[in-house]
């Protein structure tokens, strides 16, 4: 399932994931769809802001938007969300490149020294 | 404590580097910053103290500017370039937590090879679907049980 996908495409949902703000976005958008407005209204931030929130989830896959008129709706892509919904792998994952990061860190120091 | 293949991980590896040098990236605020979160995200660490009881809080940020909570944790034991082991079930100040996504005790092993290092990360987790079933579904709690929260939100 999840190692199907492109290790990049992965990293992208992961990190539209570590959000606060997008999460509570995905969170509604569990709903039912929503217009960015009603999205932006329960964000403490500009709209500004809070669009480029938007454009990272929909970048990713994990929502798609429609523009009708001047009000931009949102939907949520649900089975781009269940590439993660393993948790221990998701966490093992983290781990292990936690690890990869840490061993090129002493590695690469010492080469230097 | 043996672990249990549901809950927990362990990861192995043979780093070529010494011990202590292993202990050095993990204990030294500076470099610790350096690893610890993936790239983009940006890493401050605000307290590091290896010892135990000692606090372990880190800090993130997307933008450089903003910084947000990433892990508020204690050190549950510090043996000196063999072993680290650290939760977030308590706060850096001691106060039982309900982490987000999931609460963790991580235990570090670095033992002698004849290549460096033997790094072992063993990592205990928290059950979070039964966490999940009595609490509101938060989904603030993180990515792990996201999509299970949300099948349950929609169907």
């Amino acid at each position: 399932m999840a190692q199907c996908l492109a290790e990049s495409e992965l990293d992208g949902v992961f990190l539209a994931l570590a959000d606060p703000t997008r999460r509570a976005v995905i969170h509604r958008l569990g709903r039912g769809p929503a217009s960015v407005g009603e999205l932006a209204s329960a964000a403490t931030m500009t709209l500004p802001s809070f669009m480029k929130h938007v454009r990272m989830l929909e970048s990713n896959g994990l929502i798609h938007t429609t523009k009708s008129g001047r009000v931009r709706t949102c939907a949520l892509n649900r089975e781009r969300l269940e590439l993660v919904d393993d948790w221990l792998s998701a966490e093992r994952r983290i781990w292990t490149e936690r690890t990869d990061r840490l061993e090129h860190f002493v590695t690469t120091n010492k080469e230097k020294k | 404590m043996n672990p249990d293949p549901n809950l927990d991980l362990t990861i192995e590896r043979i780093i070529r580097a010494p011990r202590k040098a292993v202990w050095i990236a993990w204990t030294t605020p500076e470099s610790l910053a350096q690893w610890w979160l993936p790239a983009p995200l940006q890493c401050r660490v605000e307290r590091l103290e290896p010892h135990p009881g000692g606090a372990f809080v880190t800090k993130m940020s997307e933008d450089g500017e903003t910084y947000v909570p990433h892990l508020n944790a204690c050190f549950l034991l510090a043996d000196e370039y063999e072993r680290l082991v650290f939760t977030n079930a308590l706060t850096s100040d001691w106060r039982p937590a309900t982490p987000t996504p999931v609460a963790i005790t991580a235990e570090i092993t670095l033992t002698d090879h004849e290549k460096g290092t033997t790094y072992k990360a063993q990592v205990r987790h928290a059950d979070p679907n039964a966490k999940q079933h009595h609490e509101d579904l938060g989904f603030t709690k993180g990515w792990g049980t996201v999509a299970t929260q949300l099948a349950t939100f929609v169907e």
